[in-house]
């Protein structure tokens, strides 16, 4: 052969190898990129969401143009997730609130803010359950369940009465006490505001704005929020908080019957032994939640990302995920799958209710009606313990104090706060009285909190839990935050004397005892003492840094 | 020398025109591109041109056709083909009622219309399903409508759902209010279908509805309340699916096709109690007509190609298998009343062979006025 012919050879076999491995090689270049989808979603389908998430990721599903899926899912308050998303502090590619209730008010400042629709297609649901009030069975029995309907405006003049359950014959349980969550932050505290200013107009459909001006309205609302024991920012941790302290604590909670379910089926297995409840469908309607699936039209959702949302979506729409969101409590939003157990008497659920809904009011009435309940909310009484001991030198004492000031602008002027400092000393900075007169001077001094001196965590503390004790108004949801950074260093007072008088209190006053909220704040506070301090009363420990805390004090902030 | 080099360019010039020749030939009388049809179809009929178009093969000179599809809602179809978005060879929106609208403005606004008629050779239907209403039994019964609603039903319905009592003043105070739901006639051919029935029978007639009817102030009235209280929806399917998953809270009853009706009465049961299918006094055919465009990019061999396809729709064993989908087939040898139809199925959920009268179809411009209309209640 000569050169030539040999030259020819050797290109063709170089042009077909090239052929060959061509598309492989850009394959598996493209291949090593990941598409990354943020999810934010609302709390109360984080046990169907989380596994099925990690096993999606997993399977390292692609897109057309080769990409890794990769899924990072985070639940947060419906309302919270959108007016983040609006204010452009989280920039997420999918928006799952709990019902689309809410989407109305979203939709209309969306387009105000970026001039087109929300959603770049319209919203699939990804499984269903409706809003109910769990309840203990004994005390809906007392009511007359399941024979006769019970309904918000039941549960409304429950929690105005001031005989409370002696009413009906058990004056042993109390008064009624009542929960739902944080209506600026979660869909089930918006929708039992709703469902309140429904019940209040004497309406179920075509509430209006003059409506929601009857003064007769606003009191009806000021009246029922009277019985609620706190706020919260997630449904979850309202349905645990009840779940785990039991009737004493809480009588009934707006939630999703999903919850209602899934507290069952552990009273089933054995792992909650607490007595049963059930599931109350309001007689005069109540509403879905539907678990909408937005993908966004925002300009940071870029064409791939989408193509993954919407395959992450097709995933949780097929059946097999969809059967286990059945048998986490949910019902399906694919009418070709069947209803069954656990949706049961047996679960404390009735699956041919509800029988009918409330009409979901237009955006200005939704809005209009968040604004009523910031006027009839209960009131609260805080104080506001912060260690000012050496330690909180530098960033911590910087931060704390901004943080404190967010923190009392995000109180109403009905609102009571006192601040009380330690170190070796215990000074107030500020009695408990009315934000109204003192908002202002308040935050001057909190702005000039100074550092110094030893850690008397026990003396404030419980000094702090006393005066609230004889000077609190028992009708206003009473608290105790407290911040530290250390161990107790040098108070008088001992740990078995708060941990007494906590317990003394509790036993009474159930859900309307003073809670007390911790904030562990660095590496060196004492998590075990300030866990051990807010979890008998029905609070929360937290743990902080200068970089966090003010998110910290943010999320105390829903409590009331 | 010389008479060989001519020789030579004799030889090469007379190879050069043969070949010549022979590609002009091939090209001139065997072609083998295929013809490409291109289609578009509303959704409705997604499930059932996805099984049967696979089985088609048809050619037209020799050439093979092959089929292009587009799905999208009927009054989509009609706005990309007005606005020329859209250049199909064969469109097949819900019903005739797009192509009557289609054929009165292309004329308005080209001076010639894009379609024909509907009805005609070009313009034929191949299945059709009728607009129903479905209901859960228990409450349709509350309203008094037994095996069927009275003549007077859409009336009837009306009262129910801007009485301010609900369901009270139908000694059913635990179901609230009455939630009547249809989709929004500018985005689905239901909701435009319910509102000329619901006009229609306003006003008594089943002819002649006219643009005067419509603007009639106790006409405006009378609808303006019933629209207030109406939940509108975007595509019938997702509204048959939302009866069925959410139950009796959320809806009484909604406006939808017999066909998509029959997709979900095995869905519905147990679950919610019986859903029922309920036919109005007079009705409106859903007809799927299929309509070549009379467009230059039309080639008369694109219309031969869409008169097979169509002949091949209307076929027994596609048309049988539209029959399994719920549609009626326009093919008169298949009857509804075999043991495996849906009709004889579902007879038990008022599923009926017989149809009540058709109301008349109105002139495209009587149906934009009242499209216009429903804007003024709704928007």
């Amino acid at each position: 052969m000569n050169t030539r012919s040999n030259k020819f050879i050797v290109i063709t076999i170089l042009c077909l190898t090239f052929m060959a491995c061509g598309s492989e090689t850009v394959g598996s270049l493209m291949g090593n990129k990941d598409v990354v989808v943020n999810l934010v979603y609302g709390s109360e389908k984080q046990e169907w969401l989380e596994p099925l998430v990690a096993e999606y990721n997993a399977a390292n599903n692609k897109t057309a143009d080769g990409s890794t899926i990769v899924i990072e899912a985070k639940p947060m308050g419906s309302i919270e997730a959108i007016n983040a998303i609006i204010g452009q502090e989280i920039q997420p590619v999918v928006w799952s609130p709990a019902s689309s209730v809410y989407l109305p008010v979203a939709e209309a400042r969306w387009q105000e803010k970026f001039g087109h629709e929300l959603a770049a297609q319209p919203p699939a649901d990804l499984v269903l359950s409706p809003v109910v009030i769990a309840m203990w069975q004994p005390m809906a029995e007392a009511l007359g369940w399941p024979t006769k309907p019970i309904g918000w405006s039941d549960i409304s003049e429950l929690a105005v009465s001031e005989d409370g359950w002696a009413a009906y014959g058990y004056p042993e349980w109390g008064k009624f006490k009542f929960g739902h969550t944080h209506p600026d932050f979660s869909n089930s505290g918006l929708v039992a505001i709703l469902a309140q200013a429904y019940a209040g107009a004497g309406k179920q459909r075509g509430l209006t704005p003059d409506d929601l001006l009857s003064p007769e309205l606003a009191q009806f609302m000021e009246q029922v929020e009277s019985s609620i024991i706190h706020y919260g920012s997630s449904t979850g941790f309202f349905a645990d908080t009840m779940f785990n302290r039991g009737p004493s604590y809480l009588s009934a909670t707006v939630m999703y019957e999903n919850l209602v379910v899934a507290q069952k089926s552990k009273r089933l297995s054995g792992a909650s032994s607490q007595i049963p409840v059930v599931a109350i469908y309001p007689k005069e309607g109540t509403f879905w939640t539907n678990n909408p699936y937005v993908v966004l039209n925002a300009p940071w959702v870029s064409d791939t990302q989408k193509e993954a949302a919407e395959a992450f979506e097709t995933f949780l729409l097929a059946r097999p995920q969809q059967e286990r969101a059945i048998a986490l409590g949910f019902r399906p939003a694919d009418p070709s799958i069947p209803l069954g157990s656990p949706l049961d008497a047996q679960h404390g659920v009735d699956p041919s209710q509800p029988q009918t809904v409330l009409e979901v009011p237009e955006a200005a009435v939704i809005e209009e009606v968040q604004y009523l309940w910031r006027q009839a909310k209960r009131p609260v009484d805080v104080t506001l313990v912060v260690d000012t001991s050496g330690s909180m030198a530098g960033d911590k004492i910087t931060t704390a104090r901004t943080s404190l000031v967010e923190f009392i602008n995000q109180l109403s002027n009905r609102d009571r706060a006192q601040i009380v400092l330690f170190n070796n000393q215990v000074s107030v900075l500020s009695p408990l009285t009315p934000l109204a007169d003192k908002r202002e001077e308040l935050v001057r001094r909190v702005s000039g909190i100074i550092e110094g001196g030893d850690t008397s965590l026990y003396d404030a503390t419980l000094q702090a839990y006393q005066q609230l004790e004889t000077e609190g108004d028992p009708d206003h949801i009473r608290a105790v935050v407290v911040l530290s950074d250390g161990e107790d260093t040098s108070s008088v007072r001992t740990w078995q004397e708060i941990l007494q008088e906590i317990g003394a209190s509790g036993e009474v006053e159930g859900g309307n005892s003073i809670k007390i909220f911790t904030i562990a704040f660095g590496s060196g506070a004492d998590t075990t003492v300030l866990q051990q301090m807010a979890e008998p009363t029905g609070g929360k420990q937290f743990t902080g840094d200068p970089a966090t805390i003010d998110d910290v004090y943010a999320e105390i902030a829903l409590f009331f | 020398m010389q008479s060989n080099r001519l020789l030579f360019f004799g030889i090469i010039s007379i190879a050069v025109v043969v070949v010549a020749g022979m590609f002009l030939a091939r090209s001139l009388l065997v072609n083998n591109d295929p013809i490409i049809l291109s289609i578009l179809y509303s959704t409705e009929k997604d499930a059932w041109l996805n099984d049967v178009s696979s089985g088609f093969t048809g050619s037209v000179h020799g050439r093979p056709i092959q089929l292009e599809f587009e799905k999208m809602g009927s009054r989509e179809i009609y706005l990309s083909v007005l606005d020329g978005s859209r250049q199909p060879d064969v469109i097949s929106p819900a019903s005739s009622l797009q192509i009557s609208i289609l054929h009165d403005q292309s004329m308005v606004e080209d001076g010639t219309p894009i379609v024909s008629a509907s009805g005609a050779d070009d313009c034929r239907s191949v299945v059709s399903t009728p607009l129903v209403l479905v209901a859960w039994q228990e409450r349709a019964e509350a309203l008094g409508w037994l095996a069927s609603p009275d003549a007077d039903m859409w009336e009837q319905l009306q009262a129910a759902v801007v009485n301010p009592q609900g369901w009270a003043a139908y000694n059913h105070p635990e179901w609230g209010f009455f939630k009547f739901g249809q989709t929004d006639p500018n985005k689905s051919n239901s909701g435009l279908m319910t509102l000329l029935l619901i006009t229609y029978d306003y006003f008594n007639k089943t002819a002649g509805l006219s643009t005067a009817d419509i603007i009639a102030d106790d006409y405006s009235q009378w609808f303006g309340e019933l629209g207030k209280f109406t939940t509108i929806g975007d595509s019938t399917g997702t509204f048959m699916q939302e009866i069925v998953a959410f139950g009796p809270s959320k809806y009484d009853m909604v406006a939808v096709y017999e066909a998509t009706a029959i997709e979900q009465v095995d869905n519905a049961a147990g679950r919610y109690g019986a859903l029922h299918i309920y036919y109005p006094p007079a009705t409106v055919l859903s007809d799927h007509p299929f309509c070549t465009l009379h467009a230059d990019w039309v080639t008369s061999d694109k219309v031969e190609a869409a008169q097979q396809f169509v002949d091949y729709l209307l076929t027994q064993p596609v048309q049988a298998k539209a029959l399994e989908l719920g549609f009626r087939p326009a093919n008169p040898t298949i009857t509804l009343d075999s043991p495996n139809s849906p009709f004889t199925r579902y007879a038990a959920n008022g599923l009926k062979i017989d149809l009540p009268a058709e109301v008349e179809l109105p002139s495209g411009e009587v149906l934009n006025t009242l499209i216009n209309f429903w804007n003024r209640h709704h928007r």
